[in-house]
């Protein structure tokens, strides 16, 4: 596993799980490896791994269960709202990245779209 | 979080040269914590205090609680390279050395890891190649079953697959109330491992900070904060 060795690591660690979540490589309603599990998966500390699970916890995306380990939420308004989130960031950056090219909004839709076509296209 | 290792206004000097100068650091439980500094700054020496192979002068050292040299060497796992053993040793009777001396080796816990490792026991340390050496001396020291492990530099000299390996083993192994002092050059490839580091510069402990504080408040990498600190090019507080 590669970490950017300047963000913290329980950050990316929390981040990549989310997006296993969000793309059902977990399932909702399931149960998370353990923190051992984890921990070895991300080559990490498992006092990072442990933060990393507090935070989603705050977040109610994963339940823990006396003894039982951590489960992710059934909840899937939960999950759509962490989804939403997670686009706004990348469109955040990359909107703030076209408009600093002078781009309008016009240009920036109409770029997008020919360039999801290309992609298909591609992939045909 | 309570305190598991205490040193307190540590001197050492050897010949009369100053190697350690008012060293204070205290480690708390169940971390993992990285030694860094240059070669000759005083890591092993320090390692070598806290078990007590070199004989402190002035200072106080405590290791959960234990001040007694003979009392702190029980609380205490250190990496040994095994130059003391005679080259035609089997790893076998290495094992029932470590086993006769320290009540706590864990036979269980050495055969978990071992396997792990794919160590074979009947080849003799002759045989065996640095990666291989490592293996073994890090099978050996997670093996006891005590609070505070000191490696020093484990993964010296040994190639990338096989430091993966033992970083790993290192994860699977250590258990949760116990902490690990570590020394290492790879600074970046122990950096998920770490709670906290420990830099040494100037025959002294620079600083004590948390991983995840320096990521935060500078956006730095463990390598690039402690290269900067030995330039002493920090971005000022």
């Amino acid at each position: 596993m590669h970490f950017v060795d300047n963000i913290p690591i329980y950050l990316q660690i929390k981040d990549i799980l989310n997006r296993r979540i969000i793309s059902n490589e977990y399932e909702l309603g399931s149960q998370l490896p353990s923190v051992r599990q984890l921990a070895v998966q991300f080559s990490a500390n498992s006092n990072t791994v442990q933060k990393a699970l507090k935070e989603m916890t705050d977040e109610h995306i994963i339940t823990p269960r006396r003894g039982k380990g951590n489960f992710i939420t059934s909840d899937e308004e939960i999950i759509a709202e962490m989804k939403e989130h997670i686009v706004t960031e990348m469109f955040d950056t990359t909107y703030e990245k076209l408009r600093s090219l002078n781009m309008n909004d016009q240009e920036i839709v109409a770029s997008f779209n020919s360039y999801v076509k290309k992609r298909d296209e591609k992939n045909e | 979080m309570s305190k598991l290792l205490e040193i307190k206004d540590l001197n050492y000097k050897k010949n009369n040269k100053v190697i350690l100068s008012d060293v204070n650091l205290s480690l708390d439980k169940g971390k993992i914590v990285g030694l860094l500094g240059e070669n000759g700054a005083g890591k092993t020496t320090l390692i070598r205090l806290i078990v007590g192979v070199n004989a402190i002068k002035e200072g106080v050292i405590t290791v959960d609680g234990a001040v007694k040299k003979v009392d702190i060497k029980q609380n205490v796992s250190m990496t040994d390279h095994l130059a003391g053993f005679p080259r035609g040793t089997k790893l076998s009777d290495i094992e029932k050395f470590y086993q006769n001396v320290y009540p706590d080796f864990s036979t269980k816990k050495f055969s978990e890891i071992s396997n792990y490792l794919g160590l074979d026991m009947t080849k003799r340390i002759a045989g065996l190649s640095t990666g291989t050496l490592g293996k073994l001396v890090i099978a050996l020291t997670l093996s006891r079953e005590t609070k505070l492990y000191l490696l020093d530099e484990p993964l010296s000299g040994i190639d990338s697959m096989t430091r993966k390996k033992i970083i790993s083993s290192i994860i699977r192994w250590k258990s949760d109330d116990s902490t690990i002092l570590i020394s290492d050059h790879y600074v970046t490839e122990i950096a998920s491992l770490l709670d906290d580091v420990v830099i040494i510069k100037d025959q002294t402990i620079y600083e004590v900070s948390s991983v995840e504080d320096i990521q935060e408040k500078y956006h730095l990498g463990i390598e690039d904060y402690y290269e900067k600190v030995y330039e002493g090019g920090l971005p000022n507080e």
